[in-house]
């Protein structure tokens, strides 16, 4: 066991060797795998950010059908009524939000406390939210609203879930294409890295030889390669972090200050240690993995 | 300890580099590989030391079966083999204590133990005081002293050197073979290469000549008094 650490020992001695052997060339390789990483790394930023604010709004398929300002008190609930009676089947439950009650509800809202102050009377329609049942409401929701609207005291009938679901499509949307970034960055480190290591293998040509005349096993001859394809990795990946916190710090400093102008907080930040580490790990991996393709595709002499 | 039986190499097609070799050598022996240069000898050392297989035959070397050898088994048997081909294969970016070092790190020796045979085999070739001075700053001689002493640092039982005198004057020649007399009487098998006529006369050995790829076995006699006193 011991002398296994030790040949590991002197494989990643020899790996910390060769890599400052060329400082200009390893930190170039670095470099770039590290800019290639931080794209997908500042991508997952935005996500990781953005998902716990669209994950807390409503998506429920539901329906807000507005009385006109002038209606007569008790029209809301006759809408609710005729809509429970007439469309059953379609429905989970239609529920009355009084003009007073949606102003509460409005006034309890800081954004927009100061704005509702400063006006004279309520401003608000009474309202019935419905909700829909089943699954296919995307056309029938359109539907229903189309004849709710002509109804007599209806002002004007609103999907509320509808901007919700675009958002989470456009998220969806935004996944894949981060994991087709994410999966160009790893052909970019694969390929980096494999010829970062043939590279290296013709120079140690003669190394590799000598290694072998003296009885080193294959593992041995690959180890250092592989070390190098882990380090360059797990350095690059670590430095990619790094630039995407600093990049992030800068946009940060101007996107809070415009949330607050909206009254609200919100700044992005990089997904958790957990899943940094596990991304270091990873790219380290993918590094090994190249390593060892190159190394055994180069060094067959 | 060695034993070729009808062994067959051929790096192309009609070509033969070795014909139906047969020969046994004893463990303990000092063995001279003698012929023409491009008659086989360089062919016959890499087989011996499993860097190149057969086409045909069978080959035993130190108890192994080498045709059957798997290729993970290979470094071991090189390790029981030490070899000094015609490149010295010395590496030039680092000191001649590391070139001798890298056997014992190969097989896992922990660094004093390392050390000690390091500097021990350095000193059993004369080169003691340059350990630190990289291979391309030493003669040819001293060259071939270091790739003696990195083949020698992991004892092995046998000791394979192709053409170790080409290039060395005739006292620097005379030193290597001493070398590896040294180590053959504490028991490692020799097998060495050359095309050096008056070396092989100059004591009484045993000859594996090669011409044209085919192996005849015979033995040089010791040399008579005065044909000694006339060499002096």
């Amino acid at each position: 066991m011991k002398a296994w650490f030790r040949q590991h020992r002197y494989a990643l001695g020899v790996t910390l060797r060769r890599l400052a052997a060329q400082p200009f060339s390893s930190l170039a390789n670095i470099l770039v795998i590290s800019l290639a990483l931080a794209i997908p790394l500042l991508g997952a930023a935005v996500l990781v950010s953005v998902q716990p604010v669209v994950s807390n709004m409503s998506t429920g398929p539901e329906i807000t059908v507005f009385m006109k300002p002038g209606a007569p008190g008790a029209s809301a609930g006759a809408t609710a009524a005729r809509i429970e009676s007439e469309f059953g089947d379609d429905i989970l439950e239609a529920s009355v939000v009084s003009r007073d009650q949606a102003l509460s509800r409005l006034r309890s809202n800081p954004a927009w406390a100061d704005a509702l102050a400063v006006l004279p009377d309520n401003p608000l329609p009474d309202a019935v939210v419905v909700t829909l049942a089943g699954t296919d409401f995307a056309s029938r929701a359109t539907r229903l609203a189309a004849i709710w609207g002509t109804w007599k005291d209806v002002d004007h009938v609103q999907l509320d879930s509808e901007w919700v679901q675009r958002l989470q499509a456009l998220l969806r949307f935004a996944h894949i294409g981060l994991l087709l970034i994410a999966s160009g960055v790893a052909v970019v480190v694969l390929a980096t890295v494999f010829n970062t290591v043939r590279m290296q293998a013709l120079s140690q040509r003669e190394e590799i030889t000598v290694a072998r005349l003296v009885g080193a096993t294959e593992r041995f001859v690959r180890r250092p390669f592989l070390y190098l394809g882990a380090v360059t990795g797990g350095i690059s990946a670590m430095l990619a972090i790094l630039a995407a916190g600093l990049a992030l710090s800068l946009l940060n400093e101007a996107l809070i200050e415009l949330a607050r102008s909206y009254g609200t907080e919100f700044a992005l930040r990089l997904p958790q240690t957990e899943w940094l580490t596990l991304f270091v790990l990873l790219v380290a991996g993918l590094g090994a993995f190249s390593a060892r393709v190159s190394v055994s595709r180069n060094t067959r002499f | 300890m060695i034993e070729f039986s009808h062994v067959f190499k051929s790096y192309g097609r009609g070509v033969n580099a070795l014909a139906d070799a047969s020969f046994h050598v004893e463990a303990g022996e000092f063995v001279f590989v003698a012929g023409p240069s491009g008659a086989g000898k360089s062919t016959l050392l890499k087989l011996v030391a499993g860097l190149i297989p057969p086409s045909r035959g069978k080959i035993q070397v130190n108890g192994q079966d080498l045709v059957k050898l798997t290729p993970r088994a290979r470094p071991y048997l090189r390790r029981a083999v030490g070899v000094i081909l015609q490149n010295t294969h010395l590496l030039n970016d680092r000191s001649a204590f590391e070139n001798v070092l890298m056997p014992l790190i190969v097989t896992g020796h922990d660094h004093l133990t390392a050390t000690a045979r390091a500097r021990a085999a350095i000193e059993k070739v004369g080169l003691a005081g340059k350990e630190t001075r990289r291979p391309i700053e030493l003669s040819g001689g001293d060259q071939q002293r270091l790739a003696i002493a990195r083949a020698i640092v992991n004892r092995p039982a046998i000791l394979i050197a192709d053409e170790p005198t080409a290039n060395l004057d005739q006292a620097s020649a005379e030193r290597i073979i001493d070398v590896f007399r040294d180590f053959n009487r504490v028991g490692v098998t020799m097998l060495i290469a050359t095309h050096d006529q008056a070396l092989i006369a100059s004591h009484t050995h045993r000859v594996l000549h090669v011409d044209n790829g085919r192996v005849t076995d015979y033995i040089v006699p010791a040399p008579s008094k005065a044909a000694q006193r006339g060499a002096a």
